[in-house]
């Protein structure tokens, strides 16, 4: 029986606490705190580069942080390893098997290494939940990376676990192989109500999979969330361009969206408006005898984890 | 338990593994080429070396028999068998380590230091498996096609026979600290693949470190002489010691005895000490190392 954190009215799976890894002078994880909730799918979002692998790492003990605390079910990872790994599933970067075994065999062996004793018709219904059941006696060496990486989390899934942590389990995916993945993981939440973790560095996919999600960025948290909260609808951003722009930012400046104006100069002008506000602010604009020339709204958390993206591209 | 479980995965891994066979294939294919050869040419190929001998002494029977093949064959291949050793050795990190299934076995509620055990264990069934192989083929096959009889040893300025009923307990004994010397390889070639991602390097490490080596050996200079006691290689044909017999002060051979057992205990526990020296420093690195691939 395993008894976890509580906190509210929710149980605490994960608990990380002010977590760095160094490698020499590098800091790949800067005192990095969260929590994952049961039940949840929690998507861990950053960019390449950004500290998800290290932190994945740390979390499975591959990586022995430099400082911090990782608690996972209410025990601590640094002195109850085995404990916690008998209840945990996961897939690290690409799902790395023994490519001259079967799946059938990577199955069992895993299964074995776990610690449950898996039945043939069980290792096959294991196989059948990511639809590889009819392929279990090929040699995985003959599998396409999506075939792999369902195997993977198949593999992950040997011992029943309570949670599952998936690094970037649709890189390299063709875009049959990404919907598959993310309707296992939908499935593995809401029909196996397993806990999840899932690292990503496109917004679009933890957008529409995760319950919440932490953005991280240089190794420190730079957001966390729920996802619905962060992405909320209501509250757009609005990139407009006119016929003149600076006669449209000085009649904003006196206008109701005074206070909304995030970005003005000659060729852009940024707003933050509530969604059923674009209408009225484009037939304003209009009735101020300025040409709309263009308008395009976008999710504010979308736009921020682009500008991180686009200020790394220059980097 | 959980040990036997890992024991059973990791040799499940290794007799799967196609390069596996390579080795037992070889010593087959070896064997069998040298045992074709003595067959064809063996009696010319010992009446030259038998010259001088039958000017002093009255030689009769069969010399050439299955019990000298064997110990022309552990002669010839001892010093060769190492590098099969190390190619599944070399590879239990490594390898793993290459194909990132080390990073997947890690996240599975097994101990590293549980995890090295298992492999070590493991690797040294593989090299015992192979030494029993060239037995069977080295003594076995070759009592077969040669026969059996006293055994005869041509050294450089000696002679020993050793009457049959007294040969046999001798390479079981022989093969028996052969397994230590080939498993004091096998713990360097595993040692050495901790550090490496893939197995080329700790294979070539580990044939790099016993040519050195073997050639420090042969260098007789008083700077290497200090040395040369603690190199496993200078106790590695150890095995030749079993087949020294103790004479009595009628100079009559005493049945059963070894000319200098204590040598050959010490270089048994030499071999050890370097197994254990080996596989104490894998787990001690293997605890500390962040995996990265």
């Amino acid at each position: 029986m395993l008894s976890y954190g509580y906190h509210h009215s929710f149980i605490l799976l994960i608990q990380i606490q002010h977590l760095s890894k160094s490698f020499g002078s590098f800091t790949a994880v800067n005192d990095l705190s969260f929590s994952v909730k049961e039940g949840e799918v929690y998507g861990f979002l950053g960019q390449n580069g950004a500290g998800k692998s290290t932190t994945i790492r740390m979390m499975l003990s591959l990586i022995r942080p430099s400082v911090g605390t990782i608690r996972i079910f209410d025990k601590d990872l640094s002195t109850e390893r085995n404990q916690i790994l008998r209840h945990v599933g996961a897939v690290v970067e690409k799902a790395d098997l023994y490519n001259y075994l079967s799946a059938y065999e990577n199955m069992r062996i895993f299964s074995l290494l776990s610690g449950v004793n898996l039945t043939r018709s069980e290792i096959l219904y294991k196989l059948a939940v990511v639809g590889l059941e009819q392929r279990a006696g090929d040699k995985v060496k003959v599998y396409s990376q999506g075939m792999k990486q369902r195997l993977g989390i198949a593999v992950a899934m040997v011992n029943d676990p309570k949670l599952i942590i998936l690094d970037e389990p649709t890189n390299g995916l063709d875009p049959q192989g990404i919907a598959d993945i993310r309707n296992l993981i939908i499935q593995l939440s809401k029909e196996m109500h397993k806990t999840v973790l899932v690292s990503s560095h496109l917004l679009s996919e933890v957008e529409l999979i995760a319950d919440s999600m932490l953005i991280i960025h240089k190794g420190k948290k730079i957001v966390e969330g729920s996802v619905a909260a962060l992405l909320d609808p209501a509250l757009v951003q609005v990139e407009i361009s006119t016929t003149d722009n600076l006669q449209t930012i000085s009649a904003l400046s006196n206008s109701q969206w005074a206070g909304q104006m995030q970005k003005l100069d000659a060729f852009k002008i940024i707003l933050e408006v509530k969604k059923e506000e674009i209408a009225v602010l484009s037939k304003w604009i209009v009735d101020q005898g300025i040409g709309l020339t263009g308008l395009h709204s976008s999710n504010r958390l979308e736009n921020y984890f682009l500008s991180l993206t686009s200020a790394h591209a220059d980097n | 338990m959980q040990i036997t479980k890992i024991i059973y995965v990791e040799l499940f891994k290794i007799f799967r593994k196609p390069r596996t066979y390579i080795a037992f294939g070889a010593i087959a294919a070896i064997v069998g080429l040298i045992q074709l050869g003595f067959y064809a040419d063996g009696e010319s190929y010992m009446k030259f070396g038998m010259q001088s001998l039958e000017e002093s002494f009255d030689v009769k029977g069969k010399i050439l028999n299955g019990y000298l093949m064997a110990y022309i064959i552990l002669q010839t291949l001892l010093v060769h068998v190492p590098l099969l050793i190390a190619l599944v050795s070399a590879d239990m990190i490594s390898g793993e380590a290459n194909m990132g299934t080390l990073r997947l076995l890690l996240t599975k509620p097994v101990g590293r230091t549980e995890l090295i055990l298992g492999k070590f264990i493991a690797s040294s069934i593989y090299t015992m498996l192979l030494l029993f192989w060239m037995a069977i083929w080295a003594l076995g096959i070759s009592i077969l096609i040669f026969g059996a009889g006293d055994m005869l040893i041509l050294k450089s300025d000696l002679v020993t026979q050793i009457i049959q009923s007294d040969v046999f307990w001798r390479y079981l004994a022989a093969f028996g600290f052969a397994s230590i010397a080939m498993i004091a390889v096998s713990a360097m070639a595993f040692f050495l693949s901790i550090f490496s991602e893939n197995s080329i390097g700790p294979i070539m490490a580990t044939m790099s470190i016993i040519i050195i080596f073997t050639i420090l050996n042969t260098l007789d200079l008083p700077i290497f002489n200090h040395i040369k006691p603690y190199l496993f290689t200078t106790h590695m044909l150890g095995w030749k010691g079993f087949f020294d017999v103790q004479v009595d002060e009628n100079n009559v051979q005493i049945m059963g005895s070894i000319e200098n057992l204590r040598g050959v205990l010490i270089s048994a526990g030499i071999l050890i000490i370097h197994i254990f020296g080996f596989l104490l420093g894998s787990i001690y690195v293997f605890k500390r190392k962040d995996i990265l691939t």
